[in-house]
């Protein structure tokens, strides 16, 4: 069961030597985390990898949160810079058993397209997809923007840019997402066709 | 000039002047494109209000901690240290080399030396086997080769396990 306590009351007593603390806080944020990591890295290991690297991080500089923010925005920043990094350490390893691995993850998702039938009626399913194909900038900023309650400032704040320019990447993200959830769709309906 | 699609968007999220929404809501009353579009928008806002998060593997809380524990007891040694320690110890040391040296500096007869007769002499000894001359050793082109590519290998191995940690130390 997770606590009722605030994240401010949680990390408070984090601060005190209380760990147990810093478990609830994690418990309360990794869905959120990790879903922001798969973003950026696609396949769960690496998503893990990062997800559990942010809160290590956190945990580390948590006497440095000067709660001038939600605690919520100062840990997606650290997710942003981490998954970044991860993202520029990735390109670096580039070759050729990654182009292998890319092509068993499509092969992979190809056989979970066709074992999730259920799933595959919803329409958040569709939605999903759709945020999978889009850049990993305009996926977060739409995932901050409708998952994590973030608002254009917190946005702007937790990636490091102006309000003005997530309000624009915004925009573009909307219709990039509205453009590959189309095609989504056209294909699904041809297929059934 | 914003688009049709830019203002109501901009309509939806409630980040227009109260101006700007009044003259769009007329709009969407009156202007059959603006309300066709705006239907359409609104519920592409509400279909992207209803992203799944993603679940991650069961325990994944309890590796974050271990994590964290397996970091902490990891203190490095640098840290675990008594600096108060370290700083005493020195101030043992450094106070019995300056009472040693005091002491050998009183106690030493400077005049000894001036008048009595040095009688001693080096013990000779003998090598068994007839060794070549160091200078010789040194001087061969063999040897002085094998030394010189020596240092440069484990100069040029040192200078790359520094510059590996001055990039890892800038990764982290």
């Amino acid at each position: 069961m997770q606590s009722k306590l605030s994240d401010i009351e949680l990390i408070e007593q984090t601060l005190g030597g209380n760990q147990a603390a810093y478990a609830d806080l994690v418990k309360r944020h990794q869905r959120f985390v990790f879903t922001l990591a798969m973003r950026f890295a696609k396949s769960r290991e690496d998503a893990e990898e990062i997800a559990q690297d942010c809160f290590i991080k956190a945990y580390r500089s948590l006497s440095s949160f000067q709660q001038q923010s939600k605690f919520s925005t100062w840990l997606y920043s650290i997710v942003y810079t981490t998954a970044m990094t991860f993202l520029r350490k990735k390109r670096l390893d580039t070759s050729s058993i990654d182009d292998e691995n890319v092509y068993l993850q499509i092969e992979n998702q190809h056989g979970s397209f066709e074992n999730n039938l259920a799933e595959k009626q919803s329409q958040s399913f569709y939605v999903n997809q759709a945020i999978s194909q889009l850049l990993p900038d305009d996926a977060t900023i739409i995932t901050l923007f409708y998952s994590g309650e973030q608002s254009l400032e917190e946005i702007a704040a937790a990636l490091g840019m102006e309000a003005n320019t997530v309000k624009v990447k915004l925009f573009r993200a909307r219709q990039r997402l509205k453009e590959k959830l189309e095609k989504l769709l056209k294909h699904e309906a041809k297929e059934l066709i | 000039m914003n688009s049709i699609e830019e203002n109501l968007w901009n309509y939806i999220d409630g980040t227009c002047t109260p101006d700007e929404q009044q003259a769009i809501s007329m709009l969407i009353e009156t202007d059959e494109v603006y309300r066709r579009q705006y239907e359409e928008l609104l519920a592409l806002n509400l279909e992207f209000s209803n992203i799944e998060l993603e679940e991650p593997p069961m325990a994944f809380t309890y590796r974050v901690m271990e994590a964290i524990r397996a970091e902490e007891a990891m203190v490095p040694l640098k840290a675990a240290i008594n600096k108060n320690l370290i700083r005493g110890l020195f101030g043992v040391f450094a106070f019995i080399i300056v009472a040693i040296t005091a002491y050998a500096l009183f106690t030493i007869n400077w005049n000894a030396g001036s008048t009595a007769t040095a009688n001693f002499s080096l013990p000779q000894v003998k090598l068994p086997v007839n060794l070549p001359p160091a200078k010789n050793l040194l001087s061969s082109a063999p040897v002085l080769k094998a030394f010189i590519f020596f240092d440069v290998v484990f100069g040029l191995f040192f200078l790359d396990a520094y510059l590996r940690k001055q990039r890892t130390a800038k990764q982290f």
